[in-house]
């Protein structure tokens, strides 16, 4: 099994603003610089798609990595899956970095709406996929497999409980 | 100015009669009643893991043990944890009385956190310094100097350089780097026109750091003006666009720009 070092990739991010006047107009610059903390490399971005895709290709690189022992079309299809989250991410990410520049507060809403879509989504998938007559006949070990599951989205809840809270106190 | 000058005072007493003292900027050492603890002492890396952690997270509220083991030793069991922290204790308090409290890890129920007001640390102190500098540097410029100097001799290289792909060290040295280069750029500034040439180095220091800090080659491009040597100055600029051009792909700021035309105006 593949431990959590092995399965996480951490990005550290600088954005160094440069604020100047150009033929009578007010500019701002942004100069940016992303490091992959386990590997060490670093890149430098004046446009974060730049950024976008250094992150993409680390993670590409931990996919690849941990599907090596896998067959080709499992190895492609999780690939796949992989990606297509990056090209949400892609689009997606720089909207969101300059709309919280310009409107913090709008995107702090929008983050909590999103939070709260989906702890409802976790709660509706949740009672769809438990399905009760085949847990009937469960043994002890069935029982504690389903008592860790428990924990885990108890404590996931939580962890989102907490974010929603805390996005609330900051409003 | 007086409350300025007491604490930095403070700062110094604190370190002087600190039992422990940590430097964690540029080597990993500790030393216990003025006496550096001996490698032979730590016994395991583990331990040395521990502190280090405890220290990266210092200003976090007690971590819970479970959360700890999640971020150094996923596959590791309690005993790990246990025999880690009890490394750590007898390594900061070596003759504390069996079934007492710890003074320096702070333990609530199953959290830890580590007493960072009875330890003296570097990281610590060069921010301390920092603020230090920065709040006397509209009214008390001696001070300012004095703090931010303090701080650069406190910077002898990254935070816990042996940690560089552990993230749960990066945020403290993310932080120390932005600080310092802060306080490098600052004190240049502030002494350019007395000591240009120390102006300069500050500046290389600066760029060693990150090589693209634009306001460093300002600084350099300015002291070599006042020290008469323009052919350097204008080297400076060269080196500054060929940096911004080949890390970003981008020119200079305005501001750098007018810069070389006074400079390359002066005959």
């Amino acid at each position: 099994m593949k431990s959590k070092q092995d399965q996480t990739a951490s990005f550290m991010v600088r954005f160094n603003q440069q604020i100047f006047d150009k033929d009578g107009e007010a500019n701002v610059q942004w100069r940016g610089k992303i490091s992959h903390v386990q590997g060490g490399d670093e890149k430098r971005f004046s446009d974060f798609n730049d950024a976008l895709s250094f992150m993409e290709k680390k993670l590409t690189h931990l996919t690849t990595e941990a599907t090596k022992n896998e067959p080709i079309e499992k190895q492609k299809g999780i690939l796949n899956k992989s990606l297509s989250m990056w090209n949400t991410i892609k689009q997606v990410g720089p909207k969101v970095i300059i709309e919280t520049i310009k409107d913090p507060l709008k995107q702090v809403n929008n983050l909590q709406d999103q939070l709260q879509g989906q702890i409802t989504t976790l709660g509706e998938e949740i009672s769809e996929k438990v399905q009760i007559d085949q847990w009937r006949s469960a043994s002890r070990s069935d029982m504690n497999t389903i008592m860790e599951s428990i924990n885990d989205i108890s404590s996931e809840l939580k962890k989102l409980h907490t974010k929603v809270n805390a996005l609330n106190k900051k409003k | 100015m007086i409350e300025l000058q007491e604490k930095l005072q403070q700062l110094e007493t604190f370190k002087e009669n600190a039992t422990i003292r940590i430097q964690t900027l540029g080597y990993f050492k500790i030393w216990r009643k003025n006496i550096e603890v001996s490698s032979k002492e730590w016994g395991r890396d583990k331990t040395i893991q521990l502190l280090q952690y405890l220290i990266s997270n210092r200003f976090r509220h007690a971590l819970h043990k479970e959360k700890i083991m999640d971020d150094l030793w996923e596959d590791g069991d309690d005993s790990v944890f246990k025999v880690a922290l009890h490394g750590v204790n007898k390594v900061l308090e070596p003759d504390r009385p069996s079934r007492t409290e710890p003074t320096y890890i702070v333990r609530q129920g199953i959290s830890y956190q580590l007493n960072s007001e009875k330890i003296w640390m570097d990281v610590d102190a060069l921010e301390k310094y920092i603020i230090i500098g920065n709040e006397a540097l509209d009214s008390e410029i001696q001070i300012s100097k004095t703090a931010y100097k303090k701080a650069i001799e406190l910077y002898q290289g990254i935070f816990l350089p042996n940690r560089v792909y552990e993230d749960w060290s990066s945020e403290e040295r993310e932080k120390t780097q932005i600080l310092i280069l802060g306080a490098y750029i600052t004190l240049a500034e502030i002494i350019i026109e007395d000591n240009p040439l120390e102006s300069i180095r500050l500046a290389q220091n600066a760029l060693n750091i990150d090589s693209t800090w634009e306001d460093a080659y300002r600084i350099q491009m300015k002291a070599y003006i006042l020290k008469g040597n323009r052919p350097q100055a204008i080297k400076s600029y060269k080196k500054c666009v060929a940096v911004l051009k080949l890390e970003y792909g981008i020119d200079p700021l305005p501001e750098t720009q007018k810069l070389i035309k006074e400079i390359q105006e002066i005959s």
